[in-house]
């Protein structure tokens, strides 16, 4: 595998490293909503690889190596030596349909010699926890699935995906490999914990809270928060995200954050489906915990690697929004924290998202992620 | 020095590519630094403290649920009738003791708690009581004691309880407590015995029931067996008893039946004797006792039974009989040696009750041959064995009046079944309530197809009277039949009128009401015809052929035969007289003015075709009608 990795500026437009010897099969490219709504990053990209597969999404802050580039698109060609690359994507109207097509995706990636599947998905419109079981109710659990939620900075308005196509909203891409060569690893850590009492969700409508003890949750995030920052939530909600636990499924370790705020019911929007009667119990962390959790991601991702990989090792990083909130300008204290763990052999992009698709460690099943780092890392084994 | 990584970072981004530092933007990123640090600083702070505050509330709460579980749980203990006491392990030092405790121990629990045993009880119990507690503390095992006897407190000392003790370890394993119970447990004792006792004795007479003896027989036979030893065993059951309940009524019946219990039990001290039934009785004699002193036990067991009986102010008369068998000479086993005790009774009672008899071997013979009977008259009235006879009536002048149905049954391998051997079997198994209503219809329908209006008589039998509904099946038959009910006599014996004297009389009144003429059959021969006589108008009187047949040979016969027709025809009741086989007796009873006759010098009992020309019918009319 080879890549040639890109970047634009409104100074400079793109810029890129040496050619690639042949043309790529993919381009994968991040950027701010405002860089990539109108369409004209697209075009460019196009102009360079009229016969690539270009997938990119909106984010809430884009990574390259040990860098935050908010003010920079980045970009990779790929160019696969054995592995095959194959792009679908949906259309989904309503957030109850996640999972409907999340299955249609599935289905059309379904083969064989399937070796992983990478998704973008719209971060807002979209229901992540569903969208991902459609994708391993065909699938199954152990094919390894990886990617995240499209972001919109911190202000939660709207995010854009686009495959082969100007970015739009409502759009889930996935992008399958093929092939024995491909080797596809990966992993993903918080650096979270739980304080306070635990708490009962004692009413829920799916991803909307309407009550934690019977007490608006909005309230609860006030008085945590304090009156002024507050007023910035969901935004500054991202610093409590929420331990659930359901008796169901007692060995999931699910972490949720908030997502959306209805200041007249109170009640506060998460990412994914939160069932009513479990527990639930704050958490928060602090600089150094969040950096030694994204550490512990790029641990088990460079471990699963297996040796014999040939050429060049690609590493996408799909951090949280939320750990960007709150780690301020020390948020590339977990990007360097990834980068001593997969060492300086891998090439390093990513972005900040609404949410993160990895499988963990514990359960092996793919979960839809808040708060968390994941990396996944592709290469190709020596024919 | 090194630099701190975040610094560093911000002096890198404020450099710009000439290698200048542009101070103002690493002030900014460095105020930007401290801001965040801040935020997250007062954020960490605010949520320490409210945590802290979340947790005491959540913990205040913990501590009033657990508050409100203790009282629960104390309002429980306290309340239980099972008295509940707590030690302190090391010193046996009461802690605790509920209401119960109070009761159990007869005082207050001031006076018990923080006390040790030696401080409360005498010294014996003291000891005692430590000595236990020593036990459960070293041992961690419980302690349980059943059924023993209250040995402090206050309830009395007749008290039965069980008690328990326990150890309760300290979270670090450490013997913490030692809990008890105590339950007074002495009505559940004695009710466990009553019911025991309830379960295998009968609840009139209190003598061992039918269970308790097959239990006693099992036990007998089983210690027999291994000590070749012999014993008898009897059964008795009492003479005329029904009468008594009829007459007298239950209440009475049931005092006879304790008085007779009484007077068993007393006579055969030293033998085991049991009520199995309604009137049956057994009993299991010792071991070794000979013949001759069962024989006379079982006479003066007769004897003493046979003795007038006061009860309630009435003088009452019953007797007994008794079948007696032996192990092992008529049986080894427990239903072979009452099935022979019964036979045995089963013949004494035949020969005429108040007797003794010992089981031979033939009357095993003869009780199977009487269930096989009962066994082939049930297939009887489905095979179509019975027939009806018909005997003719005539006024004594010789003129026919009428016939009397009579039940014949053609047994296809019997040779001849007298009417006297399997009516009062069928009257025992019920199956006369279906026989007797299949003759009516017979007798009926053959009357009604007779061109001269005669009469027919029917026998019915007590039986008829007490099951089913005998005025519905007769009116039923006239329907059906269309004969006139006033050509249909019914004769009864007075057995249907002991028992349910009243419903009877009611029963009699209806069937005389329907226009169907009432006979009283038997004359004689019972002991309280007369009073009978009082009090029903019976249309006529049959007086039984036992008087007719001696009238010349016993003068006795001829006064007794004269006072009935005295007596009938002073309370202006017709005579018929049964049995009537010579012309002298004819003679005798013309000139006593008797009215009618019945017997061979008028004719046999025979299929009603002998006697077409008396019913007025031609052979070949009959044949071709």
């Amino acid at each position: 595998m080879q890549i040639q990795y890109l970047h634009w500026n409104a100074a400079h437009g793109w810029r890129r490293a040496d050619a690639l010897r042949e043309p790529p099969q993919l381009v994968l490219y991040f950027g701010s909503r405002e860089q990539l709504l109108d369409g004209q990053r697209y075009r460019e990209l196009r102009g360079l690889h009229p016969d690539s597969h270009i997938v990119g999404c909106s984010t809430g802050g884009q990574i390259h190596g040990d860098d935050i580039r908010d003010d920079e698109v980045v970009a990779v060609a790929l160019r696969f030596a054995h592995t095959q690359v194959r792009l679908v994507q949906e259309v989904v109207e309503t957030r109850d349909a996640s999972r409907a097509c999340g299955a249609r995706l599935a289905r059309q990636v379904l083969a064989a010699d399937l070796a992983g599947l990478f998704v973008l998905s719209d971060g807002l419109a979209v229901n992540g926890g569903e969208l991902l079981a459609g994708l391993t109710e065909v699938l199954g659990p152990d094919l390894p699935v990886t990617g995240g939620l499209a972001g919109d900075g911190t202000r939660f308005e709207q995010t854009i995906v686009g495959a082969d196509a100007e970015p739009s909203l409502n759009r889930v891409a996935a992008i399958a490999f093929y092939g024995a060569s491909l080797r596809f690893a990966h992993g993903c850590a918080g650096g979270w914990d739980v304080f306070g009492p635990r708490r009962k969700v004692t009413k829920a409508l799916g991803s909307v809270v309407v009550e934690l003890d019977g007490e608006p949750p909005l309230d609860l995030y006030t008085r945590y928060l304090g009156e002024e920052e507050a007023e910035a939530m969901p935004g500054s909600g991202l610093a409590f995200p929420l331990r659930i636990h359901d008796e169901a499924e007692p060995n999931r370790q699910i972490v949720r954050s908030v997502f959306a705020v209805d200041r007249d019911a109170r009640t506060l929007t998460f990412a994914a489906d939160i069932p009513e009667g479990c527990t639930a119990q704050l958490m928060r962390a602090n600089f150094d915990s969040l950096a030694a959790g994204a550490g512990e991601a790029g641990r088990q991702a460079r471990s699963a690697l297996s040796d014999g990989v040939d050429g060049d090792k690609l590493a996408i990083l799909v951090s949280c929004t939320g750990r960007r909130r709150v780690m301020g300008q020390r948020t590339q204290d977990e990007l360097d924290a990834v980068a001593a763990e997969l060492g300086e052999d891998i090439v390093r992009i990513g972005f900040y998202s609404y949410g993160e698709f990895a499988p963990p460690a514990a359960s092996g099943r793919c979960e839809l992620h808040n708060q968390t780092m994941t990396v996944t890392v592709i290469g190709e084994a020596a024919a | 020095m090194t630099t701190h990584r975040l610094l560093a970072r911000q002096i890198r981004q404020a450099t710009d590519e000439s290698g200048q530092v542009d101070l103002t933007r690493l002030g900014e990123l460095v105020s930007a630094a401290y801001e965040e640090s801040d935020r997250d600083r007062r954020r960490t702070d605010r949520a320490i403290k409210l945590m802290i505050d979340e947790l005491e509330q959540t913990h205040k709460r913990a501590e009033q649920d657990l508050l409100r579980a203790r009282e629960f749980l104390d309002s429980i203990i306290e309340n239980i009738p099972i008295a509940v006491f707590a030690k302190d392990a090391k010193d046996s030092r009461y802690v605790l003791l509920n209401r119960a405790g109070e009761e159990y121990y007869g005082m207050p629990r001031e006076a018990m708690l923080g006390k040790t045993p030696a401080e409360i009880f005498p010294e014996h119990i003291a000891r005692l009581v430590n000595e236990q507690d020593r036990d459960v503390v070293e041992s961690g095992t419980p302690l349980f004691l059943e059924g023993h006897l209250l040995d402090v407190g206050g309830k009395g000392r007749d008290r039965l309880v069980n008690s328990r003790k326990l150890l309760i370890r300290d979270g670090a394993g450490a013997p913490q407590y030692l809990v008890g119970v105590i339950e007074d447990v002495t009505e559940r004792i004695t009710n466990e015995a009553r019911i025991s006792h309830l379960a295998h004795h009968d609840a009139l007479t209190d003598l061992p029931n039918r269970s308790a003896f097959n239990a006693a027989l099992g036990e007998r036979l089983e210690l027999a067996q291994e000590a070749a030893t012999s014993f008898a065993v009897l059964s008795l059951d009492l003479d005329r008893f029904k009468e008594v309940n009829d007459v007298f009524g239950h209440p009475v019946g049931d005092m006879l039946m304790r008085a007779v219990a009484d007077r068993l039990a007393a006579e055969a001290d030293g033998a085991f004797v049991a009520r199995i039934g309604g009137d049956e009785f057994m009993i299991l004699m010792p071991d070794h006792v000979s013949r001759e002193d069962v024989q006379a036990l079982a006479e003066r067991l007769i004897e003493t039974i046979g003795k007038e009986l006061e009860v309630d102010d009435y003088l009452l008369h019953v007797g007994l009989s008794v079948g007696i068998a032996f192990y092992p000479d008529d049986g080894v086993n427990a239903a072979t040696l009452l099935a022979n005790a019964d036979s045995a009774l089963y013949r004494a009672k035949r020969e005429g009750r108040g007797r003794v008899r010992f089981f031979e071997s033939e009357m095993d013979q003869e009780l199977r041959d009487r269930r096989l009977l009962q066994h082939d008259l049930r297939q009887a009235l489905e095979q179509n064995q019975f027939v009806v006879y018909f005997q003719p009536q005539a006024r004594i002048d010789g003129e026919v009046i009428g016939f009397e149905a009579l039940l014949r049954w053609n047994h296809p391998t019997r040779v001849f079944v007298p009417p006297d051997r399997f009516v009062p079997l069928a009257e025992e198994n019920g199956l006369i309530v279906e026989i007797g209503e299949w003759v009516l219809r017979e007798a009926c329908r053959e009357a009604a197809s007779w061109p001269r209006p005669l009469q027919v008589a029917v026998n019915l039998s007590p039986v008829q009277f007490q099951a089913g509904d005998l005025e519905r099946s007769i009116h039923q038959i006239l329907l059906e039949t269309g004969l006139t009910p006033t050509r249909l006599e019914v004769e009864i014996t007075e057995g249907v009128l002991i028992g349910d004297f009243t419903g009877a009389l009611h029963l009699l009144r209806r069937l005389k009401a329907l226009g169907i003429r009432i006979a009283m059959d038997d004359f004689g021969t019972g002991y309280s015809s007369l009073s009978y006589l009082q009090s029903f108008p019976f249309d006529k009187i049959k007086i039984d052929r036992g008087f007719i047949s001696n009238l010349e040979a016993s003068p006795q016969s001829a006064e007794i035969v004269r006072a009935v027709l005295s007596l009938a025809h002073a309370l202006n009741i017709p005579v018929i007289a049964e049995g009537v086989e010579t012309e002298a007796q004819r003679a005798f009873l013309a000139r006593e003015a008797c009215e009618e006759m019945q017997g061979y010098l008028v004719g046999r009992p025979d299929l009603i075709e002998r006697y077409l020309g008396l019913v007025g019918m031609t052979v070949e009319r009959r044949h071709y009608a």
